[in-house]
């Protein structure tokens, strides 16, 4: 298969995410790294470590391509404080995708390479009627990275790298119900659709290796604001009466994509054995509020603003591989992470939870050049609940008390070429 | 790697996604406690009956607080719950107000049936005229009247409940005073509560022929055995006289602030006759503070004046006629409350100048408001002890009525408040609740039947009940 046809695959799977880590981050890049907890911050297994830590790229021997896919598939409970019924999500899949790509020369101290990758994104969709319709009916958020890198190896056990982290394509759509009802009883809905501009940010890492049993690394990604200037309000089922205050066609909002600073440990003590162990550290508590400005009041204002007063969060991983025979090598691993919005602040959009992920994962060599790289999440969240006099408390009400449960499985399937 | 081993690969891919199992959260535990829902009946006015928008009608009915009581104590093996209904071809039963949208001055345009006005509505430029056709409507009146004064009222007959007597007997405009025979101690005001089937056409429809007339609310109700009962009543021994504007009716013996005497003998009658002299469970209700509804609320003083600034700059005033002997006319203040059906007539001019000033049926001045408030408090402690005395649970509405209006209630990501038309909770009479509202008050009574019974009533989510339809 050419370098063409493995575009073209990864084109048909679109793109997109689901809650596959703290927040909106979403941490699927490599699809070995899947596999293994999603460690790769001291680890320089293949083109992927664009993502993980740039400064291990020098040390990653091949030089080629790799494609990866991964579906989510969320799945998640609800019941109202007011009200008994199980809601449940309307199912949809999500196919985050990455692509890595390494070059330079055979011998030489360094390596270039460009990465697309998906690092957060969020898409949900409720079942009609449910109680937290006027908060969200559904979103679709997605970002995707273009990552020009380079990485230079300053001798054969210190390596360092850096990429320039592009937001070449931010987008967001809101869509909830307002509780204004026209004649026949319907409830007026609103739908905020915009693209971000496109922005610049950066990422780092250092890599050493001391010996051949030990490597260490730590990378940073820094913060993009994902700034709508120019989105589009559209309201249907408006009565005439209540159309007067719903005159808005127009609406800015700004949404943090934050900072990581990741460290990692890799421990080989014998060749075919790999073991990671990683730290996120993301900086979500820039994400203080969701503001949206409008063109002209909404409801007798022009600004609508929802306390999120996120906190930094961390997350611990653990992941290992092991090398069957020549073609066959099987992964492991589990992480750890802890839910950035704190109680009484969890809103439809982010029915967040700290998270246990347990992963499994394989590749298979077909010849020199080919391989295929398989691996599964399994992401099971801690049943959450919100009750309405903590939202009284926190002046939350904008959003929905009662108890969230959600599971997420996410498949993956890598196609990786060396040359 | 070709797309051979693609298709080979995917299935399994999927195969794994199976294992995104759907959680499952166990569903709130329903339980009746100590209490016994199996025969549920309803006692009370017009908030009971359901009544919204100025009239009794189908969709009211069904979504009555205790209609929707006895839907979650279904869960927990509540028995069958009858609504007086009207039949399908007549389910608009005494008809109500329509909203025909909101005039470039921000008024609501409200019609009655049969009425009709002309107006700009906002976002258009030329006026037009709009009528309420009564055509439109599925009227359940008979084309008969209720027997004549002194004896009876003339009013309309409206068709009766013809089945056996229902769980909710709800009656709108019944008060303590005229709801028990031997509440008053005046010979004439007792037999008006004897001959109140003549009187309320809500009443006569509940009652067989043979007791119209004869038999007073108390002893209609000592027929039901009730395994559980509520009972709101006394709204009506201080709103029918403060929605005149503190005017009692000649005409009418139960127009007046009702007295305490007479209150604590009707109201502890009613109760002990529902309860069986306290074996049987229930809960009552207090009276809410009238002046938090928007009857007395969406009308300002502020408003009214400003609206007469428009017309005249120099408009100094809002003229008032007071029940004061001696001022009989003076400016209104922010602590009058001018009542809802004086808007048409302020917009005429009526209250611009001290010979036209607005009448006293149209206003609460100050010292009224006082009466009304303190009589308010003086009743719901009669209420509170009889509750104490029969060993039944009291629901706070005074207190829940003062809370929203203050904050308003958040449900749901939606604000609700005690505004008018945008407030959601209130109907387009501004007294009585819209469904909405009526469900914010079941809740208020499943918490307070929780507590008291150890029971465990599921609320309702009321964002799934209608507000105020807009046109």
């Amino acid at each position: 298969m050419t370098f063409k046809s493995l575009l073209l695959v990864g084109g048909a799977l679109l793109t997109g995410t689901a809650a596959s880590a703290g927040g909106y981050q979403v941490t699927l890049a490599g699809i070995k790294n899947n596999g293994m907890g999603g460690v790769g911050v001291g680890l320089s297994l293949d083109q992927a470590a664009m993502f993980y830590n740039p400064g291990a790229l020098a040390m990653v021997k091949e030089r080629g391509v790799q494609l990866g896919a991964n579906a989510t598939l969320a799945r998640q409970a609800f019941r109202a404080e007011n009200g008994s019924v199980q809601r449940e999500l309307q199912n949809n899949t999500t196919t985050p995708f990455s692509l890595f790509a390494g070059f330079g020369p055979a011998e030489g101290k360094f390596r270039a390479g460009i990465a697309i990758y998906t690092p957060f994104g969020n898409k949900l969709q409720y079942a009609d009627g449910w109680e937290g319709r006027f908060a969200l009916t559904q979103i679709d958020l997605k970002a995707i990275y273009v990552q020009p890198t380079f990485s230079y190896a300053i001798s054969d056990k210190l390596s360092i790298g850096a990429g320039l982290t592009y937001l070449a394509l931010g987008s967001v759509n809101l869509q909830r119900d307002v509780p204004a009802q026209n004649a026949d009883g319907q409830f007026a809905s609103i739908e905020l659709d915009g693209d971000a501009e496109r922005k610049f940010g950066f990422n780092a890492g250092v890599f050493f290796k001391p010996s051949e049993k030990l490597s260490v690394g730590i990378s940073y990604r820094s913060k993009i604001d994902a700034q709508v200037k120019d989105g589009d309000v559209t309201f249907r089922n408006l009565s005439a009466t209540a159309t007067p205050g719903f005159q808005a066609t127009k609406f800015a909002a700004t949404l943090p994509l934050p900072a990581t600073t990741s460290i990692g440990i890799g421990v080989m003590p014998t060749e075919k054995l790999t073991i990671g162990l990683d730290v996120n550290f993301v900086e979500w508590s820039a994400y203080e509020n969701l503001t949206f400005d409008f063109n002209a009041p909404v409801n007798g204002s022009p600004t609508s603003v929802s306390k999120r007063y996120y906190e930094d969060a961390l997350t611990f991983r653990i992941g290992g591989q092991y090398q069957i025979t020549s073609g066959l090598t099987v992964r492991a691993g589990g992480a750890y992470d802890n839910s950035p919005v704190k109680d009484g602040y969890i809103t439809p959009e982010t029915p967040d939870s700290d998270r246990v992920t347990g992963t499994l994962g394989a590749s298979y060599k077909f010849g020199e050049k080919f391989g295929v790289d398989l691996s599964t999440q399994f992401v099971n969240l801690k049943k959450r609940t919100q009750t309405q006099a903590e939202l009284l408390s926190n002046g939350t009400t904008d959003r929905v008390a009662g108890t969230y449960k959600t599971s997420v499985v996410v498949p993956g399937i890598g196609l990786n070429y060396t040359f | 790697m070709n797309t051979f081993s693609l298709k080979k690969t995917w299935p399994a891919v999927a195969l794994l996604g199976l294992a995104a199992c759907q959680p499952e959260l166990d569903a709130p535990a329903v339980d009746k406690g100590s209490a016994d829902f199996s025969s549920y009946v309803a006692i009370g006015n017009s908030l009971t009956a359901g009544f919204q928008s100025g009239g009794l009608a189908n969709f009211g009915i069904e979504t009555s607080y205790p209609a929707i009581l006895a839907q979650q104590f279904a869960k927990a093996n509540g028995g069958d719950f009858v609504s007086p209904k009207f039949d399908e071809g007549q389910k608009d039963g005494s008809g109500y107000l329509k909203f025909y949208g909101l005039t470039t001055a921000g008024s609501p345009v409200i019609l009655a049936p049969g009425q009709s006005a002309t107006a700009t509505l906002a976002g258009q430029t030329t006026p037009r005229t709009f009528t309420n056709n009564p055509a439109d409507y599925k009227f359940a009146f008979t084309g008969r009247t209720l027997p004549a004064p002194p004896l009876g009222s003339g009013a309309a007959e409206l068709a009766p409940f013809n089945t056996a007597q229902p769980n909710n007997l709800g009656v709108p405009g019944i008060s303590v005073l005229s709801a028990d025979r031997t509440a008053s101690s005046v010979p004439q005001i007792a037999g008006a509560a004897q001959a109140y089937g003549n009187l309320n056409n809500y009443y006569q429809r509940l009652l067989p022929a043979a007791d119209r007339g004869v038999t007073d609310y108390t002893t209609f109700i000592g027929r039901k055995n009730a395994t559980f009962f509520t009972c709101w009543l006394g709204n009506n021994d201080v709103l029918t006289y403060a929605t005149n504007g503190g005017v009692a009716v000649a005409t009418d013996p139960f127009s007046n602030l009702t007295d305490t005497t007479s209150f604590g003998r009707g109201y502890r009658n009613i109760v002990r006759t529902i309860s069986k002299n306290g074996t049987v469970g229930g809960v009552v209700a207090n009276i809410p503070n009238v002046a938090n509804v928007p009857y007395f609320t969406a009308v300002t003083v502020a408003s009214v004046l400003a609206g007469f600034q428009q017309v005249n700059p120099a408009a100094p005033a809002v003229f008032i006629q007071t029940s004061s002997t001696t001022t009989p006319v003076r400016a209104a203040t922010a602590a009058d409350l001018i009542t809802l059906p004086a808007a048409s007539v302020v917009a005429t001019g009526v209250g611009s100048t001290p010979t036209n000033p607005i009448p006293n049926n149209l206003v609460l001045d100050a010292a009224e408001v006082t009466a009304i408030q303190t009589r308010t408090t003086q009743l719901n402690a009669i209420i509170a002890k009889t509750a104490r005395q029969y060993k039944v649970g009291l629901v706070d509405m005074n207190s829940f009525f003062s809370t929203i209006a203050l904050g308003g209630i958040a449900i749901n990501a939606t604000s609700n408040n005690a505004g008018f038309i945008r407030g959601n909770l209130f109907s387009l009479d501004g007294v009585h609740p819209t469904s909405r509202g009526y469900a914010v008050i079941a809740n208020e009574f499943i918490k307070v039947i929780n507590a008291t019974y150890g029971a465990s009533i599921q609320p309702v989510n009321p964002t799934e009940y209608n507000a105020l339809l807009l046109p």
